[in-house]
């Protein structure tokens, strides 16, 4: 369904990703885990066109999406739920969720809206609060549910447990385990390196822009490397 | 038959070498006017530049200025001032100093003349000024600056004199007071208020921009004044008025604003304006106009597609005073022979505002002419001459003498 | 008293209408873009004589000139966005500070080449006026009033209730989220100067009908819709609305019950003390 080939990103003369292939197959959960600046949130944002790609390509469902901007990506059927949250902070719960169906023209708009409140009964209760009022876990399920909104073929998820508390975390991923049992294709990048192997299907380990280890999530969960580098056993 | 054609020749060759003599007899006088071309003093600086020009080409067109065995053609450069003292002090610096002008005209707001005043006594070179009003511009007795029009508070004595015979007790002023000589036609006004026993119950503030003087109003209103003087530049009075009507103020109103008909309806319907009294020097205005006045009006509006605006013969007239005063003096270049031969001009004939003379002369001691000021009226749609003013140009001569 | 008060209160709407118009222009542009936006008034004003044109040269009614006007403003708009703040858009912001200096100039030269420097009025034949105790207003100030609430209000529905109108909010609360919400970034600038420069016709149009424009009027304007910004609160539309009105019924408050030779001055005075206690200015988010 996506496909990376040879991807290079870099942030003016810093090169930050030195050409990386990847693939998320339709229905499929895929981890990037590795250390802070390992590259894989600037993947994902190179994915998105928030930032240029350097060379290599963005496919996506067989359409070459290298460099498209932003918003083409979206229409393509890519969304993502960027680290940090990123609600519009003075605009209410729903006002955020409807933007997150901005590109939408369809009549279902307000049953996606209902169902959104139906999976996270907290929204429904702030729905006319500002999203900035919000707790840190409050936006990231607010985040998880614009991004829904959307109504995506693939969801990428940057860093969603980032800043939260270790209660919020486990539910977010319940959250997330539960859009997985949805059918949604999910890539996901997490500093969480076990919840997130718990969580998919398969797994890319980065180092210094680079993957250095790939294939199913259990068997990167037991590999000794990996166990000793980030899992802290 | 080629004799013919011989002697014709012959002919053509003698008339062009009489006639380039004839040109060569011709020199140039170049004159300079520093005026506001552009922006807020545009209203009046640019129809005094336009009769600037139209007199220069009537000069011209007439034989030009004679002086001696001499002929001079008038040739006029006009620098934009803006009615900025900064930009004025620039224009005339430039025409001295780079044009190599001796005669500067033109002069309508009183800020940047007052600039170019406070240093023309030390130049070679004689300034004139016109509708420029604030008085201290000729109470410095500067021996090479005169001005043709009247001091406002000169008008603004005879307007108080008019007021006060009118039997209202209770003034209410709103003006561009702000602005030294409005502020001065307004002290004049109380001046002789006080004589009959009536007074000014508030002085309210406008600035060039406003045009919403509905709060100053509100507050005059709250008063009950028996009537109420409006002093300033026609753009903003013209609303005064107007709103004054809006706002259910049916009292007698007098001002000082010299805006014509055109500059009113632009603003109000006749209806707002109906009564309205302007108490101003009497200028042009077609009504009491002489035949100059009248010839004036028509010249101009043709030559420019527009009418005159009423103050600016004040400038074509400074041209009629120069040309007399250097065929009098007999010299162009001697400026301090000149500037003296215009103190003791009499009113040249072509002039068209009407002069009150001083002991027979157009400029009294202090370089400061007087025209008659009249009371106008506002009605059905035009303004109507209605009666001269009480003004005395010796008495309030004598009083500009004593000031500095 | 009483009558005073609410005389010089209705005074001051009308006048606060124009500044609520002018600043809800600047508020959305700044919040978009961050560019203080100074040609503003004098494009605003632009609006005013291309309607008394219109009018007085082409013979249009009025109620015909206005909406062209606010087309032609419109149209206006998008092209100072493309061709002048565009280029500098990811430039430093001094870059854009100096092209709407010179915008301004460039816009006041034009109205003086086009329009002259006399002022002008536009002409609307309303002439009326309504007692109601003591109390007076001219219909021409409630027809004005009522258009600038009409606007202002389509304005909120506009941004609150349609999704370009939100996706506006969004880019100016969070770029690169907008961006992921599929929100075509290129193109919001222009919607926002489109309809920015509309209002500002509309206020320009009000200026002229009520009022006058002249050279250097706009100007004028534009520091006041600053002021109105800042007191509001930057960014905010129900700030720039409050603001707005505040403004202009202080300025009239002011030049009735104190002094009329000081009205600007006490207005930013008044401004100074909200800001000293309310530094985020009336409605703005504490920082």
């Amino acid at each position: 369904m996506l496909a990376l080939r040879d991807l290079r990103v870099n942030y003016g003369a810093i090169e930050v990703v030195h050409g990386i292939s990847l693939d998320v197959a339709a229905g499929e959960c895929v981890a990037l885990i590795g250390a802070n600046g390992a590259g894989k949130s600037s993947t994902l944002k190179a994915i998105c066109g928030l930032v240029p790609v350097g060379s290599g390509s963005v496919q996506f469902e067989g359409r070459d999406i290298t460099n498209a901007s932003g918003h083409a990506i979206v229409r393509a059927g890519i969304t993502m739920c960027p680290e940090g949250r990123q609600v519009f902070p003075q605009m209410s719960v729903i006002q955020n969720l409807r933007m997150g169906a901005y590109t939408r023209t369809d009549k279902d708009q307000d049953a996606d809206l209902g169902r959104m409140m139906d999976m996270f009964p907290i929204l429904r209760e702030r729905q006319t609060q500002a999203a900035g009022k919000l707790s840190g876990g409050e936006q990231e399920m607010l985040a998880i549910a614009r991004a829904l909104m959307a109504r995506p073929r693939i969801c990428l998820f940057d860093e969603p447990s980032l800043g939260l508390a270790p209660k919020i975390v486990a539910s977010v991923f319940e959250t997330l385990a539960q859009i997985k049992a949805m059918g949604m294709t999910i890539l996901l990048v997490e500093q969480n390196s076990m919840m997130a192997l718990n969580l998919a299907d398969r797994a890319y380990l980065f180092e210094a822009g680079r993957i250095v280890m790939e294939g199913p999530a259990k068997e990167l969960k037991s590999h000794p490397d990996v166990m000793r580098a980030y899992l802290g056993h | 038959m080629f004799n013919r054609v011989k002697t014709g020749a012959f002919a053509a060759l003698a008339m062009a070498i009489a006639t380039a003599s004839a040109f060569a007899a011709d020199k140039k006088l170049t004159i300079g006017v520093a005026d506001a071309l552009t922006g807020g003093g545009a209203v009046y600086g640019l129809p005094q530049a336009n009769a600037v020009r139209m007199a220069a080409d009537e000069i011209n067109t007439a034989g030009g200025i004679k002086v001696g065995s001499d002929t001079y053609k008038i040739d006029v450069i006009a620098y934009d001032d803006k009615a900025n003292p900064t930009e004025a002090t620039n224009a005339v610096r430039k025409l001295i100093d780079r044009d190599g002008v001796k005669y500067i005209l033109g002069f309508c707001c009183s800020g940047s003349t007052s600039a170019v005043a406070s240093f023309i006594g030390n130049e070679k070179a004689v300034m004139l000024v016109g509708n420029a009003a604030e008085r201290s511009i000729t109470t410095k007795k500067i021996p090479n600056l005169v001005r043709t029009r009247p001091p406002a508070d000169f008008t603004g004595q005879a307007a108080g004199t008019f007021i006060a015979r009118k039997g209202h007790k209770r003034i209410a002023v709103i003006g561009a007071l702000d602005v030294g000589f409005y502020a001065q036609y307004v002290d004049s006004v109380e001046r002789e208020l006080k004589k009959v026993g009536s007074e000014i119950i508030a002085r309210e503030v406008f600035t060039l921009r406003d045009r919403d003087m509905t709060p100053q109003l509100t507050k005059i209103r709250a008063l009950n004044p028996d009537a109420i003087l409006v002093v300033g530049y026609v753009e903003s009075a013209a609303f005064v008025y107007r709103q004054a009507v809006e706002l259910g103020m049916n009292i007698p109103r007098y001002g000082f604003t010299s805006g014509s008909e055109e500059q009113f309806l632009r603003v109000t319907t006749s209806a707002q304006m109906e009564g309205v009294w302007d108490l101003r020097p009497t200028e042009l205005d077609l009504l009491s106009a002489s035949k100059n006045g009248i010839a004036y009006h028509a010249n101009y509006t043709k030559k420019y597609n527009a009418s005159p605006s009423p103050s600016s013969p004040y400038a074509y007239d400074q041209l009629y005073v120069l040309k007399a005063a250097i065929e009098a003096a007999g010299t162009v270049d001697d400026t301090v022979a000149v500037a003296k031969a215009i103190r003791a001009l009499a009113i040249p004939p072509q002039v068209v505002m009407q002069y009150q003379p001083v002991d027979g002369k157009m400029f009294d001691v202090n370089g400061q002419a007087y025209t008659s000021n009249g009371a106008f009226q506002w009605q059905k749609g035009k303004w109507v001459f209605v009666e001269d003013l009480p003004s005395d140009a010796k008495a309030y001569s004598q009083f500009l003498s004593t000031l500095n | 008293m009483l009558i005073e008060i609410l005389q010089q209160t209705i005074n001051g709407l009308a006048i606060g209408g124009v500044y609520v118009l002018i600043a809800l222009g600047l508020t959305t542009v700044f919040g978009i873009l961050g560019i203080a936006h100074f040609a503003h008034g004098s494009v605003s004003m632009f609006g005013g004589y291309l309607t008394f044109f219109l009018v007085t040269s082409q013979g249009l009614p009025v109620l015909a000139a206005i909406p062209i006007a606010l087309v032609a403003g419109f149209v206006l708009g998008l092209l100072i966005e493309i061709v002048a703040y565009r280029p500098v858009r990811h430039a430093n912001h001094i870059n854009a500070f100096i092209v709407a200096l010179g915008l301004t100039m460039m816009v006041e030269g034009i109205n003086l080449q086009l329009f002259g420097h006399e002022q002008i009025v536009i002409p609307t034949g309303l002439s009326k006026v309504f007692r109601l105790g003591g109390v007076t207003v001219p219909e021409l100030r409630i027809y004005v009033i009522i258009a600038a609430i009409v606007l202002v209000a389509a304005m909120m529905l506009f941004v609150e209730r349609t999704k370009t109108g939100q996706a506006i909010r969004a880019v100016a609360e969070n770029r690169d989220a907008a961006i992921l919400m599929g929100v075509n970034v290129n193109s919001i600038p222009l919607i926002v100067f489109g309809i920015s420069t509309s209002l500002g016709v509309a206020a320009g149009i009000m200026v002229g009908a009520l009022f006058a424009i002249a050279p250097g009027i706009g100007e004028g304007f534009v520091v006041k819709g600053f002021a109105v910004l800042i007191l509001g609160g930057l960014g905010s539309f129900p700030g720039a609305i409050l603001g707005g009105t505040v403004l202009g019924i202080t300025e009239s408050i002011a030049a009735g019950f104190i002094s009329s030779a000081y009205k600007d001055v006490i207005a930013f005075v008044v401004m100074i003390l909200v800001l000293l206690i309310r530094p985020q200015g009336l409605l703005g988010r504490s920082p």
